[in-house]
């Protein structure tokens, strides 16, 4: 455990190093950079606030693609779902109107519903025709995202009459999620959901047959679990957490479907998943450093002159140290420990043999 | 007697934290058959490695006629007249025999070209020259196992190696073969080759070998004279303490029928049938041992007994229950089963010991089910610790990674938690392949207390001897069907090899 630590934040070093060459070679200060892009951040409360609300759909994508890489399903629908989620969230906020403590709930409710049906068309195409989860899901996100777009151009059956560019209408006001201080309420959401899928995948039975069928399907298949059945509710419970974060974008922002909602959100979230090895903590943390990266990004443009593109090379150069560098950086670890380890024992040779 | 070839003060380690070889040192002489024992992970392979260029040592140095020598590769080690067969067979099944052995060294023409008449003829002399009993021009695809481990030494023998290095050949081979391998090394070894062999089998040892050297944990407990040694030394020295190998099971009176198996057919995916009309019964305290050469049928029928293949047709019940087309874990409610790999069925490697250790538990036993939901792991570990104390587990911690065990002690835990079920029939399929002798004692005797407490258990064994030594009746599978099934009393080891090979009696001599 404090290996893998140590070997996280060592990736995340040599990835900041190597940033602060290309700034370097451009010409730039590395410090003064790197400087804007924290302050900017994490700098006070309200940076922080900004930082958090932009993780909530990274965090829950990313908790979406861990959970089920984890257990076994390859549930790379999570741009589908994620809109799907925004989608019914919509829907449901223009078509009812209920005072907040009721609304929000199930507004929430019909984002995670909205997400499990997209990915449980996926689940029912293998059970039925034995299709790959991953090319299936993969097709699905196209479909999801130009039948969005339909609904929601110029004329389409979603769209905001007289509105300009395509978006919908926005919802009933009882679904709008509100701050608490600086805090958006989602981002008490992001908390509970992580909690609650850690607490299930970690400490109860259905969370162990899950991770043991992802390590290996045969042994928990002949132990005697449901490999069949769990793989079913996993990918349902992956797609309700992209969904619910199409949801609460809906209710955090815009408060109404537009078009390119899903921004690179989802695939970002696959692409942490990748980097924290499907480890549901690991996906948190390096969700919540991606989102301060993300949001440090914009003003470090506007106070350094960097573009903020430079932030997506950076992120690029993470995502391969730390994944390229995992098996080397742990073989190195353990030959460093086994060093310890034979160490003393060649003393005690060199000591008889004196003797 | 020169040292032809002597290892000093050999050391090698691999990250993280294993010593595999502790200063050992050791040497060959010409013309000599020398034993490698141990136990798994004694450093038997590792050791053979090194002096084969496959891997390098961290310490120490290898003399070749007194002079110091670096292998670096394969290739030095042949061009300097040392040799290794693998326990896998690398061979290309579409060419011929003469066209593998030549592979990599051919002789050829003026023009580059390869030489074929040249190369068939000088394969051809050799296999004369050492009497092997193999036609050049047979594709190897063609030939047995046994054929194809000929033709392995052939390839070393035409590189014109004095030292040939067999990593327990006789792994691969039924019990017939074995003397025929031993009859060529014995020709080999008067032809002036020096033959070293890594093997566990202690019999073996003692009958072919004129010197065995014994590895214990990575470091040389000795090297004695085969002919002034025996069988209980070399197993007290390999261990480190006394082994007792089990003798013929006790007589006693089978109860009532356990498990039986009705006519069960099965096809594959190509529906090629792999099991034909399987009539089995195990009863209460009673071993059933399952014979045959590998691939007649006995993956099939275990995976049928625990439901991953459905039967074409019959039935399979365990104490009256109908368990033909039942769930996996309706039938883990009555069969308690050890898969036969591990790593692929019987465990996950990457998870913890506890993990591991309560599969099926976490379903089927009242300490678990009791809750519908929540699964404590305090009590997992706590189980994880009795399973350490009833099987004799080496664990420091319950929460250590599965595949931080020794291969003897991942198979302890999986027995352990089988036997734990507390369930009337015993599946065991192979149950102690790839275990040392210290180990592979262990689960024997479980076996056995298991069977005086009236369970019913079906032993699936490659090892003839295992199944003599404990099997109070032994099946013969042939073609995916049963061609025999006798009490072991009334039968010999070389009968069951003729029904193993041939599918039915030996015809009366």
């Amino acid at each position: 455990m404090r290996q893998k630590l140590f070997a996280a934040l060592a990736s995340i070093g040599i990835a900041l190093g190597m940033g602060a060459l290309i700034l370097l070679l451009e010409g730039r200060q590395p410090f003064e950079v790197y400087g804007a892009l924290v302050a900017l951040s994490l700098g006070d409360a309200d940076k922080l606030a900004v930082t958090l609300k932009n993780a909530v759909p990274l965090v829950l994508t990313g908790l979406s693609a861990s959970l089920a890489f984890a257990s076994g399903p390859v549930n790379l629908g999570q741009p589908g779902q994620f809109l799907m989620g925004a989608l019914a969230a919509t829907l449901v906020g223009l078509s009812i109107d209920l005072p907040a403590p009721l609304m929000a709930p199930l507004l929430m409710g019909a984002a995670l519903a909205g997400g499990a049906l997209w990915a449980g068309v996926a689940a029912l195409l293998r059970h039925a025709f034995n299709m790959s989860e991953f090319i299936v899901t993969l097709m699905l996100n196209s479909i999801a995202d130009l039948f969005t777009a339909w609904l929601i151009t110029i004329g389409g059956p979603l769209a905001e009459a007289g509105a300009l560019s395509p978006r919908s209408p926005a919802i009933a006001s009882g679904g709008r999620l509100g701050d608490i201080g600086a805090f958006n309420i989602s981002i008490v959401v992001m908390a509970l959901a992580a909690g609650a899928i850690g607490y299930v995948f970690h400490r109860t039975r259905p969370g162990y047959e899950w991770r043991m069928a992802g390590q290996n399907t045969l042994f928990a298949r002949l132990g005697g679990c449901p490999v069949n059945r769990n793989f079913f509710i996993v990918m349902l419970l992956s797609g309700a957490l992209a969904g619910l974060a199409g949801g609460l974008l809906v209710m955090a922002g815009p408060y109404r479907f537009i078009r390119g909602i899903g921004a690179n959100y989802a695939w970002d979230g696959v692409m942490i998943a990748v980097v924290a090895n499907s480890a549901l903590g690991a996906t948190v943390g390096y969700g919540l450093f991606f989102a301060a990266l993300q949001t440090g990004a914009l003003g470090m443009e506007l106070l350094t002159a960097v573009p903020s593109e430079f932030i997506q090379v950076l992120q690029a150069v993470i995502v391969l140290v730390s994944v390229a560098g995992r098996g080397y950086l742990s073989a190195l670890l353990d030959r460093l420990a086994l060093r310890r380890l034979t160490r003393p024992s060649l003393d005690t040779r060199a000591d008889t043999a004196r003797r | 007697m020169s040292d032809f070839i002597a290892l000093r003060h050999i050391t090698k380690t691999f990250p993280p934290n294993v010593i595999a070889l502790d200063d050992v040192s050791v040497s060959f002489e010409t013309g000599e058959i020398h034993a490698v024992v141990g136990e798994n992970g004694a450093g038997k392979s590792t050791l053979m490695k090194v002096l084969y260029g496959l891997l390098r040592a961290d310490r120490g140095e290898i003399a070749l006629h007194g002079r110091p020598v670096q292998f670096s590769s394969a290739n030095d080690a042949i061009a300097a007249g040392i040799g290794m067969v693998h326990q896998e067979i690398l061979l290309i099944p579409e060419y011929t025999v003469w066209q593998n052995v030549v592979l990599g060294a051919e002789p050829r023409t003026r023009w580059g070209a390869l030489d074929s008449r040249r190369a068939r003829e000088a394969v051809r002399a050799k296999i004369a020259a050492f009497g092997f009993n193999l036609d050049p021009d047979a594709p190897v695809g063609q030939i047995s196992i046994a054929a194809r481990q000929k033709v392995e030494i052939l390839k070393l023998l035409y590189r014109d190696v004095s030292v040939l290095i067999l990593d327990e050949p006789t792994a691969v081979l039924t019990p017939l073969e074995v003397p025929q391998l031993f009859e060529e090394l014995r020709r080999l070894r008067a032809g002036g080759k020096t033959i070293l062999f890594i093997s566990h089998h202690l019999d073996e040892v003692l009958e072919l070998s004129d010197r065995v050297t014994v590895l214990r944990r990575g470091r040389k407990v000795d090297t004695v004279a085969a002919g002034s040694t025996s069988k209980a030394e070399l197993a007290r020295m390999m261990v480190g303490r006394d082994v007792l190998f089990a003798g013929r099971p006790a007589v006693h009176a089978p109860g009532e029928v356990v498990f039986r198996a009705e006519g069960v057919s099965a096809r594959d995916d190509k529906h090629i049938s792999r099991l034909r009309e399987v009539t089995l019964e195990v009863r209460a305290g009673e071993i059933v041992g399952i014979a045959g050469v590998e691939g007649n049928g006995q993956f099939e029928l275990v995976n049928v007994i625990i439901g991953l293949i459905q039967p074409a047709a019959g039935a399979l019940s365990v104490n009256g229950h109908d368990l033909t087309h039942a769930s996996i874990l309706e039938r883990r409610r009555h069969i308690a089963f050890v898969a036969q790999d591990r790593s692929r069925m019987g465990a996950s490697l990457s998870a913890s010991i506890a993990e591991n250790a309560i599969m099926t538990h976490h379903r089927l036993n009242e300490t678990f089910a009791r809750r519908r939901w929540r699964l404590d792991m305090q009590q997992a570990a706590a189980f994880a610790t009795r399973v350490r104390e009833q099987f004799a587990v080496a664990m420091s911690r319950p929460d250590q990674p599965f595949r931080a065990l020794s291969g003897g002690n991942q198979q302890k835990v999986i027995l352990g938690r089988e036997l734990l079920l507390d369930r009337p029939f015993l599946l065991l399929d192979q149950p102690t392949r790839g275990l040392d002798v210290g180990s592979t004692e262990y689960v024997r005797e479980q076996m056995l207390r298991q069977r005086d407490a009236g369970r019913a258990i079906l032993l699936i064994s490659s090892d003839l001897e295992e199944l003599f030594s404990l099997a109070d009746r032994i099946a013969v599978m042939h073609r995916g069907e049963i061609v025999a099934d006798i009490p072991t009393a009334h039968t010999s080891l070389e009968q069951v090899g003729y029904w193993m090979l041939q599918g039915r009696e030996p015809a009366p001599a």
